[in-house]
């Protein structure tokens, strides 16, 4: 991430409302910078650190845009790879021993009487190495003088400034007391990253569909407009741009001062995101689910379409996201929602099923693997109906439950019997 | 399912506590649950004995240290003890500078035996109370701050670091201390003292924040840490041994290349400086003003440019190496100080002399291997950056040689009263080297002044 003296330059205030001098990604000169950036790092495999950053100083040379360039250069640097020399003991232990014979000069002396290239030689010699060995392993453990194993991904160069840009967005979240998000689809990958990062949210459904998520920390209640979340939410930011349909509010404290501002953003943003996607399914158990229902009910073979996802049960101040759902395509409102419970950590269970307990949710489907030596005690009190299953879960009771559970949640349905006598 | 309180990221949260119940004041319904920070947790306790509410908060454990520290406390030492356990082990305590404030708190964490925390206001200050630490109980001490993270039973930390600890770790000490207490009031400072549960509570300091100063801030120094418990005046102590030392200052010259690179950059900065007027019309801040107009003005930038080259050449011109040269020569038996700002020639000396080097990219175990090292005569010469604040742990220093005018330099000079502790009867040096008809020279200058100003009221 950049740090935060690359970013404060580049952001700018007009009333109350804060926005970012953004790159554009088709300008030809910036393009042109953000290649030799690549090229110069590139050309610097096996070289210093020092000598990685002398050389990016010389190419910034005069230019007074060097903030955006040393911003290029930080997120070209922080997916590069600088490690250490392999040095035949650790630089610390050859220094105690160096150093206990310094200070030495570059002739003998009076009262040294062994010039440095003698006390270097012998020292090396006591450790077996060479003393130009121990010269290059001297401060091998200092950061500067780490080698670039690794130049990183291979940047083109409107990634580079799509990526630099995106970092400014996060940039600004450093200052952030807290966000407001507006979303509407893939929630898991948001639930994912929200825990990942540590944060504290509240969700709200909205009209319409989607929810509305407060997203702070623990103590924010407490200490009205903390920045402790800053790097956080920061961290977090690229989430958002896994879901379709969003708008995010970030309350922000600039340190050019003037108190708080907000700053924007939502899905029309050229803004993308390098977090990856989590898969379809979780599971195998999933997968296979999902195609054996696609076989045998789904399509037009039934009247229930069979949807990833696209629900989350609010629980206080945690969430639970349905594997799947069920929509009866005569009636949108028939809704049963259906959780696999496969192999897992007992721990995880444990969790699960007072999650499940909390949601005390009629029309949730429970289909749990019988190995998991989870007694049916355990969701004695549960609202939700339970299937125990051996291997996979047996499609034709599942399906004889949900048209069960919808008749006894929504009531019978009209249409019901006439489909049935015509897909036997 | 039973009552409970757990820990979250510097809050306490109640399971399982319905909104009707109404827990102690404290505690507020915020998201469906009852929540408050987590510096309630000492008082909250006969609330949770009373309601059989189940406590998973407390994760520290014994610590089983043994003192290996064989010095006896002062009586007023042993008193401000006494009075800090009479209050329930909460509170401050106010002793004056160089009363010996970190060997009250080794005392208090040996009394209270259980993990512990110290918050201390800067790295350097971090690195005297680990050093400090390990050698009073010779055990490992975690430290916790932007260059090194490890977390044990017994850590230090940072004001500014201290946050994402107490978030991740606070329930994991129940004594915590904070070093020169009255930082607390500012806007972040106090954020770990509020979310810390540790309900034991330490803070030390020798000048306690006044009522309006404590009000001026975001919380109250005595509602974080507890009352005052003991104080004890500078006037009521023994006058302290200052330390007696000589300045010899060391003019060297640039040689005939320097000389060209330093007058033409100098040129280059300060005619840009003039023509602009910047600290006419900037006052103190007008090097902020050149570094905000070289983003944008093409001479500002040149300008600013040659600034950065001529001050690198003053840190590393070939005079003052030569200079250090024949210096560490003349004092071939003493102990020597080798101090320079700059971290590049820190390093070139190291290398140059083979001698042990201390800068801020040294963690807190290898710095305190070289001060003892130096202390026992494994090291004789130690090069660095950083201002050494561990005055009794380094008593052997007898010569300190300051290379440079910077502003470094001059902190450092007006702190080594602590390091060159008069021995016997044989004064302390410090030889400070600047390159002549140079901006040091100027800085030098002022300095002095500054400082016979001061001695005067000494």
């Amino acid at each position: 991430m950049l740090t935060a003296d690359l970013v404060r330059p580049r952001l700018r205030l007009r009333g109350s409302e804060l926005s970012i001098d953004m790159l554009d990604e088709h300008d030809p000169s910036w393009l042109q910078t953000a290649q030799d950036l690549v090229a110069l790092l590139q050309g610097h495999t096996g070289q210093s650190q020092a000598a990685w950053d002398r050389a990016l100083e010389s190419y910034i040379g005069e230019r007074v845009d060097y903030v955006v360039v040393r911003g290029l250069a930080k997120v070209l640097a922080d997916a590069a790879t600088f490690t250490p020399l392999a040095t035949p003991l650790p630089p610390a232990q050859l220094r105690e021993r160096l150093f206990s014979h310094g200070p030495v000069f570059t002739t003998p002396h009076l009262f040294h009487p062994q010039a440095r290239y003698e006390v270097l030689e012998s020292v090396a010699d006591e450790l077996r190495i060479s003393s130009e060995q121990a010269e290059a392993a001297l401060f091998a453990d200092r950061p500067a003088t780490y080698l670039l194993a690794d130049a990183g991904p291979a940047w083109t160069p409107a990634g580079l400034i799509a990526r630099y840009n995106l970092e400014l967005a996060r940039g600004v979240l450093y200052w952030a007391s807290h966000i407001t998000i507006e979303v509407s689809s893939n929630y898991k990958d948001l639930w994912k990253f929200i825990k990942l990062f540590k944060l504290m949210f509240w969700a709200e459904p909205k009209q319409g569909g989607g929810y509305r998520l407060d997203l702070d920390g623990p103590i924010s209640p407490f200490v009205s407009s903390t920045l402790r979340y800053g790097r956080q939410l920061a961290a977090f930011l690229p989430a958002l741009f896994l879901c379709e349909q969003w708008r995010m509010q970030a309350y922000v404290y600039p340190p050019q001062g003037r108190g708080e501002m907000l700053y924007r953003l939502d899905h029309t943003s050229s803004l993308h995101s390098h977090f990856k996607r989590s898969g379809e399914f979780d599971s195998r158990l999933e997968a296979d689910f999902a195609r054996e229902f696609e076989q045998k009910v789904g399509g037009k073979r039934g009247h229930w379409q069979l949807t990833r996802e696209s629900e989350v049960l609010l629980l206080a101040d945690t969430v639970m996201v349905p594997d799947f759902v069920l929509i009866d395509t005569h009636d949108e409102n028939r809704r049963i929602l259906i959780e696999l419970v496969g192999f897992w950590h007992p721990q995880y269970l444990r969790r699960k099923v007072e999650k499940v307990r909390a949601a005390n949710c009629a029309h949730l489907l429970l289909l749990v693997y019988e190995g998991l030596k989870i007694t049916e005690e355990a969701f004695q009190d549960v609202a939700s109906e339970v299937i125990f299953f051996k291997q996979k879960p047996v499609l034709k009771e599942v399906m004889k439950t949900v048209e069960e559970m919808a008749d006894r949640v929504y009531g019978p349905s009209a249409k019901r019997k006439r489909k049935s006598v015509k897909n036997p | 399912m039973s009552k409970s309180v757990y820990y979250l990221g510097g809050t306490l949260v109640l399971h399982d506590v319905d909104e009707g119940e109404r827990p102690p004041a404290p505690f507020k319904l915020i998201r469906e649950r009852w929540r408050c920070e987590g510096y309630h947790y000492g008082t909250l306790q006969p609330y949770l004995r009373e309601q059989d509410v189940r406590d998973t908060v407390p994760r520290w454990q014994p610590l089983n240290l043994k003192m290996q520290e064989m010095r006896e406390p002062h009586d007023y030492q042993v008193a401000a003890l006494a009075a800090w356990d009479e209050a329930g082990r909460r509170g401050s305590i106010v002793l004056p500078t160089g009363a010996g404030k970190t060997f009250v708190a080794i005392q208090a964490i040996n009394r209270v035996n259980r993990s512990t925390v110290v918050v201390a206001p800067t790295i350097d200050l971090l690195h005297q109370w680990y050093a400090r630490l390990v050698n009073a109980f010779a055990t490992e001490v975690g430290v916790y701050y932007g260059g090194e993270k490890k977390v044990l039973p017994l850590t230090v930390t940072t004001y500014h670091s201290a946050g994402d600890l107490v978030a991740e770790y606070g329930n994991a000490f129940k004594l915590i201390i904070f070093d020169e207490v009255h930082h607390l009031p500012a806007p972040s400072w106090g954020e770990a003292a509020l979310m810390a549960p540790a309900p034991l509570r330490l803070g030390l300091t020798a000048t306690y924040p006044e009522e309006h100063e404590q009000t001026q801030g975001r919380w109250r120094v005595d509602d974080l840490i507890g009352p005052i418990v003991y104080t004890k005046r500078i006037e009521e102590l023994v006058g302290q041994q200052l330390a007696h030392y000589r300045t010899q200052r060391l003019r060297i010259d640039l040689s005939a290349e320097e000389r060209a690179r330093y007058d033409a950059d100098y040129a280059l900065y300060i005619d840009f400086v003039r023509s602009r007027q910047l600290p006419q019309r900037h006052g103190p801040s007008w090097l902020l003003e050149l570094m905000r107009l070289s983003a944008t003005d093409p001479q500002a930038r040149r300008a600013l440019l040659a600034r950065q080259r001529l001050l690198q050449l003053l840190g590393g011109c070939e005079g003052k190496f030569t200079a250090l040269d024949a210096l560490l020569h003349e004092y071939a038996s003493e102990r020597v100080l080798i101090f320079t700002e700059h971290n590049a020639v820190v390093y070139d000396i190291a290398r140059r002399h083979l001698v042990p080097a201390i800068t801020h990219e040294t963690g807190a175990a290898e710095r305190k291997q070289i001060l003892d090292g130096f202390q026992t005569g494994h090291y004789r010469v130690i090069v660095t950056s950083r201002v050494l604040n561990e005055g009794i742990d380094v008593p052997e220093a007898k010569i300190a040689i300051v290379l440079g005018g910077t502003s470094g330099a001059r902190e450092y000079i007006q702190r080594l009263g602590r390091v060159l502790r008069k021995v016997e009867n044989r004064q302390a040096a410090l030889f400070e080297v600047i390159a002549r008809k140079t901006i040091e020279e100027s800085k030098s200058q002022r300095r002095r002044r500054r400082q016979e100003a001061d001695s005067a009221y000494g």
